[in-house]
């Protein structure tokens, strides 16, 4: 049971980072038609866009980071029996997990310093440490599935299973 | 401790960190860190991470990674691909190797909408290779002309190496994309005459294919009206061609994205599965792509503090090479490196070393950029690692290393070709570029 919620919660990252770049294309496509066709030009489209893709990015490497397609250096991998490439995923998946858990901690310091700098957006005049924030989440997000991943890789590596979506090969 | 111990220490740990299959950037990020703490303080290089971290994933610019590469996922997976072999296929499908032709033409055609030479090998890995099998080719040209066929992803624009290329150096990546355009089909005409001089060499090697009527052929036209008509309107407007809106790469990348997936929920190619697919594909590419980006930028600060790249552009040009021969040692480096990481990776741990030396010697950054990507593709399909070749075999269950190596070789001594003319030609990538 405890495995399904955990899975459950996998997709929902990783479809939560792939809504993200939905909505940044359906931004830019909205932004030049209007400008283009109407003359119009959408209120903080270009920090909307910039802050968004934030997002995107970081929701995204937790996606990234969970399934392992990183881009990485395969060639000792490639030709070592499984035991060993189990090894080394792990050492590999742990490094991962110490340098996003220090890169989780300092944003956290630029969410803040963005917070009481009140750093807002060009047009609108919004606040821009909220956009920070979610995109802080992302990568709250990134060390738990790292987490996940470790523990998986260690203790259940048959859980380690291919996500909802198939990709098209 | 000397900076330059500190400098030599640190590659060695990149290498071993990245042989242990740490993920590139979090390589480059973690050493790159490490060296920054010791020369400089703790404090100064925690800040490091955050900051580069965010304004890397914040930069507007950087967008046009994830909008062409999901671009490239909505075009592959609303099979467009299969529409442009079967139109070129009409075409030459009759010729000696005419599949091979087709192959290549259909290759170009989608790299000029898709963006990604990895991708590109593996669809066609699936569209062309059952045909020409089908038809008697060998195995070893059909996943060889794939593999070659599938670097032109990587030159004809929209380029994602080419893109990360341009945000790395800071040059205009409209100009490099436009640059591109003539290597590109340079590319694949030599491709062409490669096949045709295998199918004169070796007639009993290559078969030909049933005829066409020219009705038949240009029937098979109208199906490719939406990559043609993608490909148009997004470059076109990033040329600034003038019955359309001018665009800039980003928003290339963005209008082409949503254009892909309306052409492909228009004409019922795309369903729901579909759509998520090409969303999380593109969103996970993208993510692997910024984590290399983040990486390199705070490993560029490390390389600052040390004088890595004044210290590496002083060695080369005091070897008393002249230009060109630390140009062609550099492309030798490239070949080598090819052997063990991927274009991107390549990509980004090198230019930011290389570039100074490059500019010091007075060569033209956007030329430089074309021949850096021509090179490091080549690294694509040339032995024992070959990213192509890997994906290509992973879709061709029944074909081994050997063999598609084998394909590939002919392809290789093309671009070798290829590269020689366009050092010794720069006007070849820089003629376009100059009338935007």
């Amino acid at each position: 049971m405890k495995r399904i919620y955990m899975d459950r919660f996998i997709d929902t990252i990783e479809w939560i980072a792939a809504g993200f770049v939905g909505i940044v294309a359906a931004n830019i496509f909205l932004a030049v038609v209007l400008r283009n066709v109407f003359n119009y030009s959408i209120p903080d489209s270009f920090d909307f866009g910039r802050l968004l893709l934030g997002i995107l990015i970081f929701w995204g490497i937790a996606a990234t980071s969970y399934r392992g397609t990183h881009i990485t250096v395969d060639l000792i991998w490639a030709n070592v029996g499984p035991k060993y490439q189990r090894w080394i995923d792990v050492f590999a998946t742990l490094v991962l997990l110490f340098v996003v858990t220090v890169q989780t901690y300092t944003l956290f310091d630029k969410v803040r310093g963005t917070y009481y700098d009140n750093v807002l957006t060009f047009d609108l005049r919004w606040p821009t440490w909220p956009f920070f924030a979610v995109a802080w989440a992302g990568d709250v997000s990134a060390v738990l599935l790292i987490a996940v991943r470790t523990y998986r890789l260690i203790f259940q590596p048959e859980l380690m299973q291919e996500p909802k979506i198939k990709i098209p090969e | 401790m000397s900076t330059d111990v500190v400098a030599i220490l640190g590659f060695v740990a990149l290498f071993a960190l990245m042989l242990l299959r740490v993920p590139v950037g979090m390589a480059m990020g973690l050493v790159g860190v490490s060296g920054f703490s010791y020369l400089v303080g703790g404090g100064p290089a925690l800040k490091l991470v955050g900051q580069t971290s965010m304004r890397t994933v914040t930069d507007y610019t950087f967008g046009v990674i994830p909008m062409f590469l999901l671009m490239g996922t909505f075009v592959s997976n609303s099979g467009m691909s299969r529409d442009l072999f079967k139109a070129a296929n009409a075409f030459v499908g009759h010729l000696r190797g005419g599949l091979g032709f087709a192959t290549v033409v259909a290759c170009g055609g989608f790299a000029a909408i898709c963006g990604s030479s990895v991708a590109t090998a593996a669809t066609f890995s699936a569209v062309a290779y059952p045909e020409m099998r089908r038809f008697g080719y060998p195995q070893s040209f059909a996943t060889g002309v794939i593999a070659a066929g599938g670097t032109l992803g990587a030159m004809l624009p929209p380029s994602t190496v080419l893109a990360v290329y341009g945000i790395i150096t800071e040059q205009d990546i409209g100009k490099l994309f436009i640059a591109g355009i003539v290597p590109g089909l340079i590319a694949m005409l030599m491709y062409l005459i490669t096949i045709a001089i295998i199918g004169y060499v070796r007639p009993n090697f290559l078969p030909t294919g049933p005829s066409t009527t020219w009705r038949q052929r240009f029937a098979g036209l109208k199906d490719i009206w939406a990559p043609m008509l993608l490909f148009v309107f997004v470059i076109g407007g990033l040329y600034g061609l003038p019955f359309l809106p001018r665009f800039t790469p980003t928003e290339a990348g963005g209008v082409g994205a949503t254009g892909a997936f309306l052409i492909g929920v228009l004409t019922g190619r795309l369903d729901k599965d579909k759509i998520l697919a090409s969303l999380l594909q593109a969103t996970r590419t993208a993510a692997a792509v910024f984590t290399v980006l983040i990486g390199a930028l705070i490993f560029g600060y490390f390389l600052t503090v040390t004088q890595t790249p004044q210290k590496v552009t002083e060695f080369l040009t005091g070897l008393g090479l002249g230009s060109y021969g630390v140009l062609a040692l550099i492309m030798l480096m490239y070949l080598v490196l090819g052997c063990l990481m991927d274009a991107m990776a390549m990509i980004i741990l090198t230019v930011p070393i290389i570039f100074p030396v490059v500019i010091h010697l007075g060569f033209d950054p956007i030329w430089f950029g074309v021949i850096i990507v021509m090179t490091v593709e080549l690294g694509l399909i040339h032995p024992p690692v070959g990213m192509n070749v890997f994906v290509i075999k992973s879709v061709v269950k029944d074909v081994s290393f050997t063999t598609i190596f084998k394909g590939v070789l002919p392809f290789i001594a093309t671009d070798l070709i290829r590269l020689v003319i366009l050092i010794a030609f720069p006007i070849l990538a820089l003629w376009l570029p100059s009338k935007m």
